[in-house]
């Protein structure tokens, strides 16, 4: 065995010692991806049962796949190295960053969205703006989805490298060849079932987890106590040191700019405007369900840091002084928080359910990109510009040849990954930045019928444009921010100011559509009918959008409190 | 709305509403989690002392396992008392001409 050649280093790695039970869990739980896989098929018969899944799905599965499209497994590891690193403040990233978002989503969006029939984010932006703004958008998203699909994949490889000792590529063949199988087999729906599976199994795998790691370090109270001693981060209080003028908390940010920069500009435009997301949503069965879809999704969001965050938190106390920024000869990533931690904690058993649900959430996270880019890519850059007027069948069968593609250019994208890290980094970093200006373009629009399509065009690029340059000056001079994170929450407030100041200069110089073209499109222009397609039941009082909303983000307020 | 041309007949409508019950998403999550839940109780119990060595006293195998279980029977519960409603099932299939025309973009100026 190899455990014992490894005994002297054993303290920084993270690989795992799974048994053949272990090995049965997951072949197991791959078995059922792919059956879900041919189940799914023998349900697609249009290319919006492939894209959208015939608009068909209950509120319970499209919700938990929209939170679980987040929920990939380096939003998890990242999380719990946040976690370690800065404490309860990453909290801010669920209540602050990602439920309120959600909310307003399912309340004051969906409606605009769902209620236009739109069959994708860059189809709004067509309906509203016209064809100039759509252009950018869907290139953009399209471009810069199968990319990211290609570094998640890369950054799954290392994982599984570090804890399975699987060579990184055949992690990135075996898990890119999954992918591939399934959502070219049932598309969409076959994403969101194994979204909703790998839900579940993630979760049957993080709260042994907690447990086992509370109870190791003696409980809340000894965690409380071990911070006590030696802590110079402050790790159990999320506001502290985010005083205006007075910032000396670790994110390196104010109070308003974290709630701004962070909430508003960067929560609001990802989960209202990034189609990975919405597309969930676009694939509910009516009006209500869409709704309902990010407000589904806002209870276990509100839940997940004390079963992500809280093994973090455990992770800083017991591994302390192995913890470092990056992982050398004699330290841990805070990244490698969890899989360390299921290795010192998890037994044969439970230990095949943590991994299952690791390895599951990585392929959900790149098969939510490839299943989002292949709909734009067919619907808004196939259909609309290349090959217009085709059969419903030749777009469905586009559909499967381009998901080949995107995973062909995935894996590609992961072997220059391997080869080039920083680059990839840096365009990672650079995506982030297509968010925060499409969502100004798209509140702006929303409320303002007389916003142009020029203005739409130009201040989106001027909202991309901006970040990018505030970015390369920080790039080349480090003291102009606190952290990266401080950047980019500075960065994403100047683009959604850059949006609007340049969308309401250019629309006072260029023609508005004209408003019957509005209908539906814009706040207070035409009606929306919110009871589409309803069904007995959705007027019971707990499937109340309203009700639902609230609720959640009263919890985002009582969640804090033990924290302040 | 257009009709269909191949709307189907009621022997095919009734095999599909039996092949989306039978395939529905709960049942293969009640089915998972059981299998999981056997796994885990069984190693829970064979492996007892060893698991409380690392885990400082919790039988873990044991509780996670009991707790799958439960969750799978939960799935099976809820399948059985809320199953997909069939015109669900069956408007789904009367759509396809509108589904169609969507896909061709027929709805979007």
């Amino acid at each position: 065995m190899t455990t014992t050649a490894l005994a002297g280093a054993a303290d920084i790695s993270i690989r795992l010692d799974l048994s053949w039970v272990d090995y049965l869990m997951l072949i197991v739980y791959f078995g059922v991806v792919i059956s879900i896989g041919f189940i799914a098929r023998s349900r697609v018969r249009t290319s919006m049962d492939f894209f959208l899944s015939g608009r068909s799905m209950p509120a319970w599965i499209t919700g938990l796949a929209f939170v679980s499209a987040n929920l990939g497994a380096t939003e998890i590891l990242g999380m719990a190295a946040n976690g370690a690193q800065i404490g309860v403040a990453t909290l801010h990233y669920y209540l602050v960053g990602a439920v309120p978002a959600m909310v307003f989503l399912g309340l004051v969006m969906m409606p605009f969205y769902y209620g236009s029939k739109v069959r994708s984010i860059p189809e709004f932006m067509l309906r509203r703006f016209g064809k100039a703004p759509h252009a950018v958008n869907s290139f953009a998203f399209a471009i810069s989805n199968v990319l990211i699909a290609g570094i998640n994949l890369y950054a799954m490889a290392i994982v599984i490298e570090a804890m399975l000792g699987w060579p990184e590529w055949v992690a990135i063949v075996v898990s890119a060849a999954f992918v591939l199988v399934y959502i070219t087999l049932g598309g969409l729906s076959s994403a969101i079932y194994n979204e909703v599976m790998q839900f579940f199994v993630i979760i049957a795998g993080l709260v042994p987890l907690t447990i086992v790691g509370l109870h190791r370090v003696g409980g809340w109270g000894g965690l409380k106590d071990a911070f006590a001693k030696t802590d110079s981060v402050k790790h159990l209080s999320a506001w502290a040191g985010t005083g205006i003028g007075n910032v000396t908390n670790p994110i390196g940010a104010n109070w308003l700019a974290i709630v701004l920069g962070l909430g508003f500009v960067l929560g609001f435009g990802y989960w209202t405007t990034n189609f990975t997301e919405v597309q969930r949503a676009f694939s509910a069965k009516n009006m209500s369900a869409a709704r309902r879809t990010p407000l589904v999704a806002a209870f276990p969001k509100l839940f997940i840091p004390f079963i992500v965050v809280v093994p973090g938190l455990i992770g800083a106390a017991v591994l302390g002084n192995q913890l470092a920024g990056t992982s050398d000869a004699t330290h841990l990533s805070y990244n490698d928080v969890i899989p360390k931690l299921i290795q010192m904690y998890l037994p044969e058993g439970v230990l095949g359910v943590a991994v299952t649900g690791l390895l599951a959430s990585f392929m959900a996270g790149m098969a939510a990109n490839v299943s989002s880019f292949n709909t734009v890519f067919t619907y808004d850059i196939w259909q609309r510009y290349i090959k217009p007027k085709m059969s419903d069948q030749h777009y469905l069968r586009v559909g499967r040849y381009v998901t080949i593609i995107g995973v062909l250019i995935g894996i590609a994208t992961a072997f220059i990954a391997a080869g080039a890290g920083n680059i990839m980094t840096y365009m990672q970093t650079l995506f982030s930045f297509f968010n925060a200006p499409l969502f100004a373009v798209f509140i702006l629009g929303l409320l303002w019928k007389r916003m142009s399509p020029a203005a739409a065009l130009w201040s989106y690029l001027a909202g991309i444009a901006a970040p990018t340059i505030v970015w390369i000056a920080y790039l080349n001079d480090p003291s102009l921010f606190a952290t990266g994170t401080a950047e980019t929450l500075y960065g994403a407030i100047i683009s959604f100011v850059t949006v609007l100041v340049v969308g309401v200069i250019v629309t006072m110089f260029t023609k508005p559509k004209d408003v019957s073209e509005l209908k539906g499109l814009v706040y207070g222009v035409g009606k929306i009918d919110m009871s589409m397609d309803a069904v007995v039941g959705d007027t019971a009082w707990y499937r109340s959008p309203v009700l639902l909303g609230t609720v959640a983000l009263i919890l985002c307020v009582v969640l804090y409190l033990p924290f302040v | 709305m257009t009709e269909t041309t191949t709307t189907p007949d009621a022997a095919e409508r009734a095999r599909l509403v039996r092949s989306t019950r039978r395939f529905d998403l709960r049942r293969l999550l009640g089915g998972l989690f059981l299998l999981y839940g056997i796994i885990c109780t069984i190693l829970g119990i064979v492996h007892g002392s060893s698991d409380l060595k690392q885990t400082g006293g919790i039988a873990i195998n044991l509780w996670a396992g009991i707790g799958m279980i439960v969750l799978a029977l939960l799935f099976f519960l809820w399948d059985r008392l809320a199953p997909v409603p069939e015109e669900d099932i069956l408007g789904n299939l009367d759509r396809e001409a509108d589904e169609k025309a969507a896909g061709e973009g027929k709805q979007l100026g």
